[in-house]
């Protein structure tokens, strides 16, 4: 044991925010997620159903729809905070400290800020806001 | 150790701190199935990185192009794969977790996943009807 | 009864002589089906080996002093039984992730600073007087709490925690467990005051949810649940309105 004095604990509200970030984007990917990699990933690409994404048309009317927006800007977001927590752990897991430390932090989630910003910007530039 | 060692110092003379190496989780099925865990996180990201940009190119017809390679339907099948795995795990590990009281009796844990998984399953009917649904 | 014999691997350290624990070998007589790996140890301290060092006490799996990797596995060595490995060998060596203090003899200087960080104890914030008599407590009272009240404070958690082999700073999933008791007791009012301790940095969120703590556990504590809870308490305490009050 060290002689030094430690500083008493203090409650992380960093690591308290990216956990809950980190449950809530996991509870949405697990949810959500497979049902589109299937339709979108592997039945429509092999024409098995027919899928909103596969005629331009019927893509970008759909995409017009601003309920449309905010729900693909929640399904692409905010699993990435899940993602980012769990990977900077992964490395953790695989022998890296330095995935502990601020900087490793500020990578991986200021990256899914990142993803989040982008998706922003590609929802409302892609398909003008239309309701009909 | 001489005999009239100290009784404060609790100090061995040398202790040996073992090393654990980065493959500790080869070692153990139960490790190795938790990184397979962790690592559901990639394949799953890079699902939806293909998705942003699939909307991206949607800007116009002529960047427009769904997929329809072999290739893009195995790399979704194999995402698909971490994708179910992830929300097995997830999901089942929510029973853990989530700790509630209904009439100041505690929820059991398998009315919970069971729960979880109904959700599942409804969220996916929903948004797989609209998917599917609005694709004429 | 035909000569059975089994083969005992045990590490042993010297820190006078040794730079690092081998393993060395004894072949003894599995003389009878109920032997436990610690029966073994005894066998060898006794009519083998006088030098080899371990800790063990009540032999029955309620004191906690015999965990030991046996096989790569934590275990309570009171409680592996050897028909369970024989005809193999049987490799017993100290717990992992605690610094080796001689033979199967480990460090556990860390663990109790760790128990002791979390205030095992009932916390009130204003103790009844000796004349209000006890403290009452329902039997669902209790049982919100039982599970986690189980720690027989055997280390095993922490020798199979990979994130506490990684970094020891991490509180670790018996002390975690622990507070989540008291946490969880009627009688006790000091959630906030173990709050800091529970959710700094080196604290719950350290842990990834691997469960190993759970599975090797010989008392059921579930000490993953416990530290998952932990999570999930604390996050709400802070995200909704109010929470944060005893």
């Amino acid at each position: 044991m060290t002689e030094k004095t430690e500083l008493a604990p203090k409650v992380a509200l960093g690591h308290l925010f990216w956990w809950f970030m980190f449950a809530n984007g996991g509870g949405l990917a697990a949810l959500v997620l497979p049902v589109h990699i299937l339709v979108q990933g592997v039945l429509g690409p092999l024409g098995i159903v027919p899928v909103v994404d596969r005629h331009y048309d019927t893509w970008i009317s759909i995409l017009g729809n601003p309920i449309v927006k905010l729900y693909l800007l929640v399904l692409i977001a905010l699993p990435f905070f899940h993602f980012a927590h769990r990977l900077r752990y992964l490395l953790v897991d695989l022998g890296v400290p330095a995935a502990k430390r601020a900087p490793a932090q500020v990578l991986f989630y200021g990256g899914a800020v990142v993803v989040t910003l982008v998706a922003v910007w590609v929802l409302l530039t892609t398909a003008p806001i239309s309701l009909g | 150790m001489s005999a009239e060692a100290d009784s404060t110092a609790h100090v061995a003379t040398r202790v040996y701190k073992p090393a654990m190496g980065a493959g500790w989780w080869t070692r153990k099925r139960h490790y190795f199935l938790y990184m397979v865990r962790e690592f559901t996180a990639l394949p799953m990201a890079a699902w939806l990185l293909w998705f942003l940009i699939e909307i991206q190119r949607s800007g116009s017809v002529r960047t427009f192009r769904p997929g329809t390679s072999t290739a893009f339907v195995i790399f979704s099948f194999i995402c698909l794969l971490f994708a179910l795995y992830h929300s097995i795990t997830f999901l089942s590990l929510a029973g853990v977790i989530i700790h509630a009281k209904v009439l100041d009796r505690p929820v059991p844990p398998r009315a919970i996943v069971l729960t979880m998984f109904g959700l599942w399953f409804v969220a996916s009917i929903v948004i797989g009807a609209v998917l599917i649904g609005f694709g004429r | 009864m035909a000569d059975k014999r089994i083969t005992i691997r045990a590490a042993r350290f010297d820190p006078e002589k040794d730079k690092a624990p081998h393993l060395q070998s004894y072949d003894i007589p599995f003389s009878d089906d109920s032997m436990v790996v610690l029966d073994a140890l005894n066998y060898i301290k006794a009519h083998v080996d006088g030098s080899l060092s371990y800790r063990w006490s009540c032999r029955m799996g309620i004191c906690g002093s015999c965990g030991m990797t046996v096989n790569g596995t934590p275990k309570l060595t009171c409680s592996a039984f050897l028909r369970d490995y024989w005809p193999r060998p049987v490799t017993v060596a100290p717990l992992t992730n605690f610094p080796v203090v001689r033979d199967l003899v480990v460090d556990m200087e860390d663990f109790m600073q760790k128990l002791k960080s979390v205030k095992p104890w009932i916390i009130r914030k204003r103790e009844m007087p000796l004349g209000a008599g006890e403290h009452r407590q329902t039997m669902d009272q209790i049982d919100d709490f039982r599970q986690f009240s189980q720690c027989i404070n055997c280390m095993l958690c922490y020798a199979a925690c990979p994130v506490y082999g990684l970094d020891n700073k991490f509180l670790g999933p018996a002390a975690i467990a622990l507070a989540r008791r008291y946490n969880l007791d009627s009688r006790d009012q000091g959630t906030k005051i173990r709050l800091p301790v529970l959710a700094q940095a080196d604290g719950v969120w350290e842990c990834s949810f691997v469960g190993e703590c759970s599975v090797v556990c010989p008392k059921g504590v579930d000490p993953a649940k416990a530290i998952q809870q932990t999570k999930l308490d604390t996050t709400l305490r802070f995200t909704l309105p109010y929470g944060n009050r005893e």
